[in-house]
């Protein structure tokens, strides 16, 4: 058994009148992937947001209660979200790459945080990310074009190199998988297996099939509580609630 | 009714629909072109002058200079005595009557011509040259063609006496058209002949610039403040609506604001490009600021999450991303509500730009026209002369308009283009 990395605690999140999340204790461990599952609407999204801090864009969003990284209350309004974020990168459901050059897409990170001082470091920063990112091969010899320019699954990878690039301990994948082919969306879960070496993921997931190709780890939410959680394999194959067991067979969701 | 027949109703339907809309483009293009067709052809002529060609002889008995005078004195010496004697040698006149009305075939300005003639090519004492004097505006518009000749004597203001003189020079070759350049370097005249747009000229293109200074960083930073940093709560709610009320306040209102306090309170000089440039800052603020809040708009929130994401600060997000992709949107909307303050009459007039302004101002703190001011102001002469330089103005001013309109849009379209 891993060490737990994020860990929240009672964690209850509002949109205005409306509750999001109710009273989520949730673990995480390091260096593996958690899927989060559960029909539209649930609070998969709302729970990973929270790990970054990503709802505080949203005017009427309120958060209670505790989320832990490494034992470190994050949600804590003293707490600069700046350096959260560069430790918890995020990739969205839809590739969002900036209208720049791929190399200015992956070294922007970096520049902000003054990772990269000199060209040569940055430019052994974005190589070594778009090889993490199994892009490389494909952009090496046109880094100068667009990134909006790539494929969709391509676009997307370039969003992971993007998270890389600041080195984070965690990346948080909003169904990532979402917009794109299967052969795309092939090529990014083994990317995931690559990178659970070295980050601690969460993903969302609306694919069964892909929470359990790629995680080791799945909670189920419905209505914005945490029903199950425990091992891929148990939850999937043995379900103790009726309702995780509705919910994998297909017969609701 | 069977299927076949809704069918053909709805078929029916779009084809009217088609037909109603290019009926109604129909309709505002003639009306455009008539328009068009109005202006032009009133106002082409305005941008040649008569001149008649007359014999200048600088006899040294009537002038007090010497060749090779330094240009001060020459300035400053009386021309007066060498214009008249050029004058009355275009045709011979019998008595005092009839050289009068020579003489008034010319501008008033001959002496001023002669004198320039004369600074251009300093040894001319002594000396016989051929020089085109401009005519005066009657005989101006009769050259055109804008004058009925075929009128009793006393009700034209060119006597039968100038008539023979006029058709006698025509018959020699001595009058011609030239380009009008009084046009465009003189300011404000009494005499049409004159008369030129340079005074409006530089006193729009002062304006412009203090508007565009004031609005554009204003209206810009007030942009991105509302619709990126401000809370989303009831008073931004009320600033908002307020900026559209104040983008459909009428133009006049903001004279009478700038005449109230720019004028009466603070006392800034009247009649001045620096206050008629504040006034339409203030109109094209709240015009500049709606088009930049839908660029900023635009750009999906996708692109801001990214940046936030890999720990960008609010202000990073905003001035690295947003900014840069709503720039095309942020500038041809500032292009098109400078394009409307370039237009904007009524503001200027209750400031005092409706003032007789001859001299071309050297700063934007001297007295001066602008552009639709001056055309208000000629329309109101009696002046037949002043018929061509209203529609010849117009002219000029659509003409900025037109090319500013086309910057906007290549701007908008150049820098889209660029990404996709």
């Amino acid at each position: 058994m891993s060490d737990v990395k994020i860990k929240s605690n009672n964690l209850n999140v509002f949109y205005g009148d409306k509750q999001a999340l109710f009273d989520v204790n949730l673990d995480l461990n390091e260096k593996e992937v958690t899927a989060l599952i559960g029909p539209s609407g649930c609070g998969k999204s709302t729970f990973i947001r929270c790990i970054n801090r990503m709802n505080d864009v949203i005017d009427i969003c309120k958060v209670t209660g505790n989320i832990e990284i490494d034992g470190v209350e994050i949600n804590d309004e003293n707490l600069d979200v700046v350096s959260l974020r560069e430790r918890v990168g995020m990739v969205f459901q839809k590739p969002n790459p900036f209208p720049k050059s791929i190399y200015d897409n992956i070294s922007y990170g970096p520049k902000i945080h003054g990772k990269g001082e000199t060209k040569s470091e940055l430019d052994e920063i974005v190589e070594r990310s778009l090889k993490k990112a199994a892009l490389w091969e494909e952009v090496k010899d046109r880094l100068d074009e667009p990134g909006t320019g790539l494929s969709g699954g391509q676009q997307q990878r370039l969003c992971i190199a993007r998270a890389i690039s600041v080195n984070p301990e965690v990346i948080l994948m909003d169904e990532p998988c979402s917009a794109l082919d299967p052969i795309a969306t092939a090529k990014i879960e083994e990317l995931i297996d690559e990178l659970k070496k070295t980050y601690t993921i969460v993903i969302v997931t609306h694919s069964m099939a892909q929470a359990v190709r790629v995680s080791q780890k799945t909670g189920f939410f419905h209505l914005g509580k945490l029903i199950e959680v425990g091992k891929t394999e148990k939850i999937f194959k043995n379900p103790d609630n009726k309702m995780t067991q509705d919910y994998i067979t297909g017969r609701f969701g | 009714m069977t299927k076949e027949q809704r069918l053909k109703k709805r078929h029916a339907a779009e084809k009217r629909f088609r037909l109603y809309g290019l009926t109604s483009i129909l309709v505002a293009l003639v009306f455009v072109l008539i328009l068009v067709n109005n202006i032009f052809s009133k106002g082409s002529s305005a941008f040649m002058k008569t001149v008649i060609n007359v014999e200048v002889f600088f006899d040294p008995e009537l002038i007090e200079i010497e060749n090779g005078a330094p240009e001060e004195n020459i300035r400053e010496s009386d021309f007066y005595d060498i214009t008249i004697e050029t004058l009355l040698k275009a045709y011979p006149a019998k008595n005092l009557d009839e050289e009068n009305e020579l003489i008034d075939l010319f501008t008033t300005d001959a002496e001023i011509e002669i004198k320039k003639a004369f600074l251009e090519n300093n040894n001319l004492i002594g000396k016989k040259i051929n020089l085109e004097i401009t005519a005066s505006d009657d005989i101006d518009q009769l050259h055109k063609g804008n004058y009925p000749r075929n009128l009793p004597e006393d009700r034209r203001r060119i006597s039968n006496f100038q008539l023979k003189i006029y058709d006698n020079l025509l018959k020699n070759n001595k009058i011609n058209k030239n380009f009008n350049n009084y046009f465009f370097n003189n300011g404000d005249s009494r005499d049409p002949e004159l008369a030129g747009i340079g005074g409006a000229l530089v006193g729009s293109f002062y304006s412009i610039i203090i508007c565009l200074l004031l609005a554009f960083p204003v209206a810009v930073l007030a942009s991105i403040y509302l619709e990126e940093f401000a809370p989303k709560n009831k008073i931004t709610d009320f600033i908002e609506i307020n900026i559209n009320n104040l983008a459909a306040v009428p133009s006049i209102v903001y004279g009478l604001l700038a005449l109230q306090i720019l004028l009466a309170t603070i006392q800034l000089p009247r009649s001045t490009p620096l206050v008629a440039g504040i006034t339409l800052a203030l109109m094209t603020l709240p015009r500049i600021i709606i088009p930049c809040r839908a660029s900023l708009k635009a750009v999906p929130p996708s692109i801001r999450e990214g940046a936030l994401a890999v720990g960008a600060s609010k202000f990073q997000s905003v001035f690295h991303h947003v900014v840069p992709l709503s720039l095309p949107g942020t500038l041809s909307g500032t292009i098109i509500g400078l394009a409307q303050a370039l237009g904007e009459t009524a503001p200027l007039i209750l400031i005092g730009m409706v003032a007789f302004v001859v001299d071309i101002p050297s700063t934007p703190i001297d007295p001066s026209s602008s552009l639709p001011v001056q055309v208000y102001l000629w329309s109101e002469s009696a002046e037949r002369g002043f018929v061509e330089k209203t529609s010849a103005t117009i002219m000029m001013l659509l003409s900025f308009l037109i090319v500013m309109n086309f910057i906007a849009v290549y701007l908008r379209q150049k820098f889209e283009k660029r990404w996709n």
